[in-house]
């Protein structure tokens, strides 16, 4: 039993083909995950490189508290069942399941009790004596498992399993494996491209496409807020129907236009997290909507379709039905307005019916139609205020605060501009103060709805802020982008200082020794990293390391100003940035331009910095790749 | 003129494809009968058993194909018959080839397998490069390297070496099994087959490489375990010109059967009146070759399609 982190996990190919983006998750112990997407997605890379049968580009694994990045298969204590069970067919099942404990030199007793304890777990008792091409492929399957389970490995590696069993065999081995998991009580990934398998077994599950993590989250989560269209599209089936539209603020109600004019009203409060710029009816968004979310109707209400096809399930029944055009006319023209509906009762339902869909108001979706991102977020990305200078002060959310001199600067002569504020820059304070209107728990965060007008401004807020309160807060102005007229004229300052710089190394005496040093070079700062992070940017890229250019990323607040006495980087002061809360001085060095946090009464012109190296991230310039 | 319309007169489907196996049956009948007569006749020559009218033994070549009288005469010569100043010279090469046959059986059949193995399980850097390096070396005959090999020996004493001519024996073995590695693409096709999987799953139970290919693919592996000693142990029943140049024109005792019954014939004592004992000579060799062939060549027939497709 162990919990399990991937840390910034990527598998590159020699040939520059990235199979695996960007791996983190920490998997508790005890969890079920499941990793799920299309093939070519990178998920079976994932697992294998957990095994340790594939190699880690870069990034750490750890299994317990242990990196096991370099370790052997057989040292990281895991178990793995692979989709074609790779029994050993010279073997009968006791051998195939005493193997490895045989290999672990474990006593002939011990892996006989372990042996029989795990047949009768998995009911194959009776075929102990059998070689593998003499059972079915159900009990090959289980005598896959029970190889797996004699181990008693702190991680359960499960490679598509199922997938090579007949449908009701494979529902059947899927409550037993979930059984397993509960009875066990160990860590257990499991690969599928199959999103029932992933929806019915994980506790989490990560949605991969083409080698990124598309989300991460519980079941019922993925179902009912997918991050976006991919995975909405991936989980649930049918799949969600999907629609171009554009959507139109009127009162209390949101318009979903569709492209045929057809047109589907939505209360403003089920979808108040969409920003406001979506909602003019002039930005181009995708609706979605599940087909067991659409109630169909004879009378003249909701979308309009005809049937063109009726499966009748049993139990429930798919109809596939098209969206007439702009005049209501049923063509074969266009493809893109096809409906999808489950619904229970199909009995008075034929092809050529023409019916009504009504959308149920709260499970709807909606995607931007060029990210495909939802609008919906579970903490909405950002919130736009507008604000109006007069002088040395800008007034917004119907207070007048004090103007910072970069705002001031970046908007030149304009009298109103706009603050894109993400809700994690707004924080408690005494510049503005809104009403809270609703308080939703979000994870581990609470979501306020501040009042403003008739919409709301997004804010984490902590355990003492109620409903119906008056949140007193204010910005943290380096965090906020601005905006003249939807123009981006200044940007949000991000966490990191990121520098330019290459890698070396010296071999220096120590004593009868002599020891590798490795040095991040920028300009003629050497700063000595330790021999790990030496040694791991060496395996990533060979002896290729002390030619190649990295980015060096330092958190802002772990740069500080040097005296002449120390190492460090020397710089020439080429501004300063106010933001009222803090200021930051531009230093130009080595050919490049960045910012470091600065008190207010800094005036020098010239700056010398430095940070640990324990501190510095590095990322590979080549690709886009973070190595350590 | 009759309104009912004739039907039109077709060739039978049977009829046509009865045609067309007559004229394969006689294109194959003649193409075996081509094969098959020299191999006849040096079997019938094998038994031929004549005397001149003065009682002398009739042992050249005879314009008559069918022996006018059989017997085992030739056998009974050729076994005990002293050739090159060598007594039981025929049983002594064949006991030679023999020992040179299973020790370069033995050898060649796990540096094969071993070299198969590495190629198709194992992933590392030159692999490919290795593996084209092979392909093209191994379009050129193997004799090209002979002269090169023949100096490589004689350096170390293992050919031409005039106070032990039995190391020739030994030089022999390692110019047949040495190179033999690079042959390994008949057996990486079977390997091929075997799933990855397996491999991955022997590493995970704690398996070291040497331990996966002797616990899980050697057992999996019997027909070409048999494919490759089968052929490793015909080679040098089969070489001539190897074990001609290693062992050396003046070393009869050491001499391998084939160098043996070539030199009965066209060596540097030829007798002419040797050839029906040279013909039992040959069909003595063939006999532990056909036999293994025959008893294994199901396995034979498998060794050699492996791979050719997906299982």
């Amino acid at each position: 039993m162990a919990n399990l982190k991937l840390s910034h996990i990527y598998k590159v190919y020699e040939n520059g083909h990235k199979a695996v983006n960007d791996f983190s998750i920490d998997i508790a112990d005890r969890e079920f995950i499941v990793f799920v997407g299309p093939s070519g997605c990178g998920k079976s890379t994932t697992l294998r490189m957990i095994a340790g049968l594939e190699t880690i580009t870069a990034g750490d694994l750890l299994i317990g508290d242990t990196l096991v990045n370099d370790m052997e298969p057989k040292d990281r204590d895991i178990a793995m069942v692979f989709q074609s069970y790779a029994l050993y067919p010279h073997m009968t099942v006791y051998e195939n399941m005493a193997f490895g404990l045989r290999n672990r030199k474990m006593p002939e007793k011990e892996i006989k009790e372990r042996v029989m304890k795990a047949a009768k777990i998995l009911d194959i008792e009776d075929y102990l004596d059998r070689k593998p091409k003499a059972m079915s492929g159900g009990q090959r399957q289980r005598v896959a498992l029970g190889r797996a389970l004699v181990r008693d490995p702190k991680v359960f590696l499960l490679d598509e399993p199922l997938s090579n069993l007949d449908a009701k065999l494979r529902a059947a081995m899927r409550t037993e494996i979930t059984a397993l998991h509960k009875s066990l009580n160990t860590t257990f990934i499991y690969v599928t491209h199959d999103q029932v398998e992933a929806m019915t077994m994980g506790t989490r599950i990560v949605v991969m496409k083409l080698g990124y993590v598309q989300q991460i989250d519980t079941p019922m989560n993925l179902y009912n807020e997918p991050y976006n269209k991919f995975v909405a599209g991936f989980i649930g089936t049918p799949q969600m129907n999907f629609f171009d539209t554009t959507l139109k603020r009127e009162g209390d109600k949101v318009i979903v236009i569709f492209q045929n004019g057809d047109k589907v009203a939505v209360p403003y409060e089920d979808v108040s997290k969409i920003h406001n710029r979506y909602l003019g009816g002039d930005v181009k968004v995708t609706f979605g909507i599940r087909p067991e979310h659409i109630s169909v109707s004879k009378e003249g209400k909701g979308l309009k379709f005809i049937v063109t096809n009726v499966e009748r399930l049993g139990s429930d029944s798919i109809i596939y039905g098209k969206l007439g055009d702009h005049l209501g006319e049923f063509t074969m023209k266009d493809e893109g307005n096809m409906i999808v509906v489950k619904m229970n009762d199909s009995s008075n339902i034929e092809v050529g019916d023409v019916l009504y869909a009504e959308p149920n108001p709260s499970k709807v979706h909606f995607f931007d139609a060029e990210t495909e991102i939802t609008l919906m977020s579970k903490i909405p990305p950002f919130n736009t205020i507008e604000a109006a200078v007069s002088g040395d002060s800008m007034t917004a959310l119907g207070k007048k605060v004090a103007l910072p001199a970069a705002f001031k600067a970046a908007i030149g002569g304009a009298d109103r501009f706009e603050l894109v504020v993400p809700p994690r820059a707004i924080v408690p304070g005494n510049d503005f103060e809104l009403k809270v209107a609703r308080i939703e728990k979000v994870d581990n965060d609470r979501l306020a709805y501040l009042r403003n007008g008739d919409s709301y401004v997004f804010a984490l807020v902590g355990e003492s802020v109620r409903e119906g309160d008056t949140y007193q807060f204010a910005f943290e102005n380096e965090k906020l982008n601005v905006t003249v007229g939807g123009e981006e004229v200044l940007k949000a300052i991000d966490d990191e200082v990121s520098l330019l710089g290459t890698f070396s190394k010296k071999e220096l005496k120590e004593g009868h020794d002599r020891v590798l040093h490795f040095f991040y070079d920028i300009g003629e700062y050497s700063l000595e990293t330790s021999p790990e992070q030496g040694y791991k940017i060496n395996s990533i890229d060979g002896d290729n390391c002390y030619k190649y250019t990295y980015r060096y990323a330092v958190n802002r607040n772990a740069v500080r100003i040097v005296g002449d006495d120390e190492p460090g980087l020397n710089g020439r002061v080429v501004a300063f940035c106010d933001y009222g809360n803090i200021r930051f001085a531009k230093v130009e060095a080595d050919g490049q331009e960045f910012l470091i946090t600065v008190d207010p009464k800094f005036a020098a012109d010239k700056v010398r910095v430095a940070f640990n190296s324990e501190d510095v991230s590095v990322y590979s310039t080549r690709i886009d790749m973070k190595i350590c | 003129m009759s309104n009912i319309l004739q039907p039109k007169k077709v060739k039978s489907q049977s009829r046509n494809r009865r045609i067309s196996l007559g004229v394969t049956y006689a294109i194959l009948g003649v193409m075996s009968i081509i094969w098959l007569i020299p191999l006849i006749w040096i079997v019938l020559s094998a038994f031929r058993c004549e005397y001149q009218p003065d009682g002398t033994f009739i042992g050249t070549v005879t314009s008559n194909f069918f022996p006018r009288q059989f017997g085992l005469e030739n056998f009974t010569k050729l076994f005990s018959g002293t050739y090159y100043g060598v007594d039981n010279a025929f049983l002594k090469w064949m006991l030679n080839t023999l020992i040179i046959a299973v020790i370069d059986c033995l050898i060649s059949t796990f540096l094969v397998l071993s070299v198969a193995y590495c190629m198709s399980k194992l992933k590392f850097r030159l692999r490919k490069p290795f593996m084209n390096m092979a392909m093209i070396i191994g379009l050129f005959p193997g004799f090209m390297s002979m002269i090169a090999i023949y100096f490589l020996l004689k350096s170390i004493g293992l050919t031409g070496n005039p106070q032990h001519p039995e190391y020739s024996v030994i030089g022999l073995v390692l110019a047949y099994s040495a190179g033999a590695g690079l042959g390994f693409q008949i057996a990486k096709g079977f390997f091929d087959v075997i799933p990855n999987a397996l491999v991955e799953s022997a590493k995970l139970d704690g398996c070291t490489n040497f331990k996966i290919f002797r616990r899980i693919i050697l057992p999996l592996a019997k027909p070409i375990i048999i494919y490759q000693a089968l052929m490793s142990f015909t080679g040098p029943w089969m070489d001539f010109i190897f074990a001609k140049v290693i062992i050396g024109a003046d070393n009869a005792r050491f001499w391998t059967v084939s160098v043996g019954l070539y030199s009965m014939l066209f060596g540097t004592h030829p007798d002419t009146n040797l050839f029906t004992q040279f013909a039992a000579g040959c069909v003595i060799v063939a006999i532990p070759i056909v036999t293994l062939f025959m008893f294994l060549q199901k396995y034979y027939v498998e060794g050699v399609t492996a791979g050719a497709v997906k299982g």
